[in-house]
């Protein structure tokens, strides 16, 4: 960044990385085809391939997503298999190498780097069981994606959000009394926030909500149902949740491009929010209220 | 087994027994123990390396206690630093792999490391987020011999300091009698912040200097009951439990004589003093036929 105003970069206590949002969401899974149609029914479109690996970008409106489908040999990653998984989140910083210095100075670990000839070094850092974070920089004057993939000849690069949909949040599942350990994670490395109990944002209200020190979006933590058997704890991110201005008109739209929703008795499309059935094993959408 | 006694509150440790990792689990499950405390070297030597390690544990159908030990971490700088955050990052994957959810830290005994509490705090505070994504808890154990935290008094100040959720403190009894600390201090504690509880006896009276607790404490520690402090070890255990400690015991005891006896002969001495804590010190009720074990609150 070289505009005057940046000059003098006084670091944000509040927001320790200067965090801007969600660059893109990416999934790994053995059959990017059948996630592909699911976001496309939910509006995203293919834009971009990768140059070297089986990767895809789909967009609309603001919201990236990847389709990994590339093995990767190191530890801690996600494998693709068949049920789509989401495998990494890349956050908007302000400076990407500063926002990396940052978070293995207060406990991160680092995802060593495989990169190819020509390609972005992205700089990651293991996240909730074999997920990663992504810190990217260039995503105002300059697009990571011009670099590392090529456009899809004659389709639209920058295809519009079908009833302004915009990233909301995030839900992780967390393993039983390990609330307080990702609350502390995400505030001592990013500036999240708790926020009180009585806020609550959908229709599915579990759990405990951390906001972005940006105010931009929302990590949800759900703990498993108490007095369960114990077992081992199975920690991930679950489903992304996305923010709509009216929700029962987005239900309508997505409805009539072949999206199913849950309508059961304890979750059911409101004004509030909706529920997406499932996909392909596990890939459900959330639509919140929110007007930006 | 011979008759139903409850001893699910007591641990064995590996490094009170000589051989395998494999014969090992054997003796301590064959004693009737439920669970065990493993050591890095347990894991790190184990033919066909951490994994298949990690498979004898789980198959043994042990409960793993935790897992032993990152030494003389907190408090250095610079290329120091980074090299230990190197060490306790094989630490916790190890820990992860074997499927133990506590890292017992020791104090540092470096003399490279500062004195300042609030820089031990600062890298155990580190240290915590560190583990948070695998799902580790770290306790914190002052040694009788550590440069700036030698009680668990002083353990306990630093882990006030550092306020991570899952960073809590480590009870030695050994240490503990050694430097003679205050049994009262305990209430200072907040049981859910207690993350471990070791126990050990040994046979003399006292051990006033640095060289003799660790010559004692690497040679002639004994079963809880078989030395001179029992009174003190029923006392510790009492304490912890009015106070409200329902975590485990270990025994931590190493000796020289019993990692040169059969396994068995070693396993039924630590049988022995699990039925005295937990039935003459504890009174411990015998749970009822097929009882299920709920999820363990921390």
């Amino acid at each position: 960044m070289n505009e005057s105003s940046d000059r003098e970069l006084i670091a944000d206590a509040a927001n320790p990385l200067g965090l801007d949002g969600i660059e893109f969401i990416e999934y790994a899974t053995s059959k990017p085809q059948a996630l592909g149609q699911v976001l496309e029914m939910m509006g995203f479109r293919p834009v971009a391939r990768h140059r070297s690996r089986e990767v895809l970008l789909y967009r609309q409106g603001e919201m990236n997503v990847i389709v990994n489908a590339h093995v990767a040999k190191l530890p801690r990653t996600v494998q693709p298999v068949e049920r789509p998984v989401i495998a990494a989140v890349a956050l908007r910083v302000r400076d990407a190498a500063a926002a990396y210095r940052h978070v293995i100075a207060a406990g991160a670990w680092v995802v060593p780097a495989q990169v190819e000839v020509m390609e972005l070094n992205i700089p990651a850092i293991h996240g909730v069981g074999s997920s990663r974070i992504y810190f990217v920089d260039r995503y105002r004057e300059f697009s990571i994606y011009d670099v590392d993939f090529t456009l899809i000849p004659t389709v639209d690069p920058k295809p519009p959000a079908l009833c302004d949909l915009h990233w909301f949040g995030i839900v992780q599942y967390i393993g039983a009394d390990r609330m307080e350990d990702w609350t502390e994670f995400y505030s001592e490395l990013f500036g999240f926030k708790a926020l009180p109990d009585e806020q609550r944002y959908g229709i599915l209200p579990k759990g405990r909500i951390l906001k972005s020190p940006d105010g931009s979006f929302f990590l949800q933590l759900i703990e498993p149902k108490p007095g369960i058997l114990e077992v081992e704890p199975d920690e991930s991110l679950q489903r992304v949740g996305l923010g709509t201005s009216d929700v029962l008109a987005t239900v309508a739209a997505l409805r009539a491009r072949g999206v199913g929703f849950v309508e059961s008795e304890g979750v059911h499309s409101d004004p509030r929010g909706a529920l997406t059935q499932s996909y392909l094993g596990g890939v459900m959408f959330e639509l919140v209220h929110d007007q930006r | 087994m011979t008759a139903h006694v409850n001893i699910d509150d007591f641990g064995m440790d590996t490094i009170s027994l000589a051989g395998s990792l494999p014969a090992k689990l054997a003796a301590v499950r064959d004693a009737g123990f439920s669970q065990i405390m493993l050591s890095a070297r347990d894991v790190a030597g184990h033919e066909g390396g951490v994994e298949a390690a990690a498979r004898a544990v789980h198959d043994s159908g042990l409960r793993v206690t935790g897992f032993q030990v990152l030494r003389d971490f907190e408090g250095l700088s610079g290329h120091l630093h980074d090299y230990k955050v190197d060490i306790a990052k094989s630490m916790l994957e190890m820990c992860h792999a074997v499927g133990a959810s506590v890292l017992l830290v020791c104090s540092s005994t470096s003399s490279h490391a500062s004195t300042d509490r609030d820089a031990l705090a600062r890298d155990l505070r580190k240290l915590a987020m560190l583990a948070v994504p695998l799902g580790i808890r770290i306790a914190y154990e002052g040694l009788s011999w550590g440069r700036t935290i030698n009680e668990f008094a002083d353990a306990w100040d630093v882990v006030c300091r550092a306020d991570a959720p899952n960073l809590g403190i480590g009870i030695d009894s050994f240490h503990a009698f050694a430097t003679k600390s205050s049994l009262e201090d305990l209430e200072m504690l907040s049981p859910e912040k207690i993350f471990l509880v070791q126990l050990a006896d040994f046979m003399w009276q006292e051990v006033r200097t640095v060289e003799e607790r660790i010559t004692t404490a690497r040679h002639f520690r004994v079963f809880p009951g078989e030395g001179v402090h029992s009174e003190a070890l029923a006392e510790l255990v009492m304490r912890l439990d009015e106070l409200g400690y329902r975590g485990d015991y270990s025994f931590e005891v190493f000796n020289d004589d019993y990692s040169q006896m059969p396994l068995s002969t070693v396993a039924e001495r630590a049988r022995r003093c699990a039925i005295w804590l937990g039935e003459d010190v504890l009174r411990r009720s015998v749970p009822l036929p097929n009882q299920i074990r709920l999820r363990q609150g921390r």
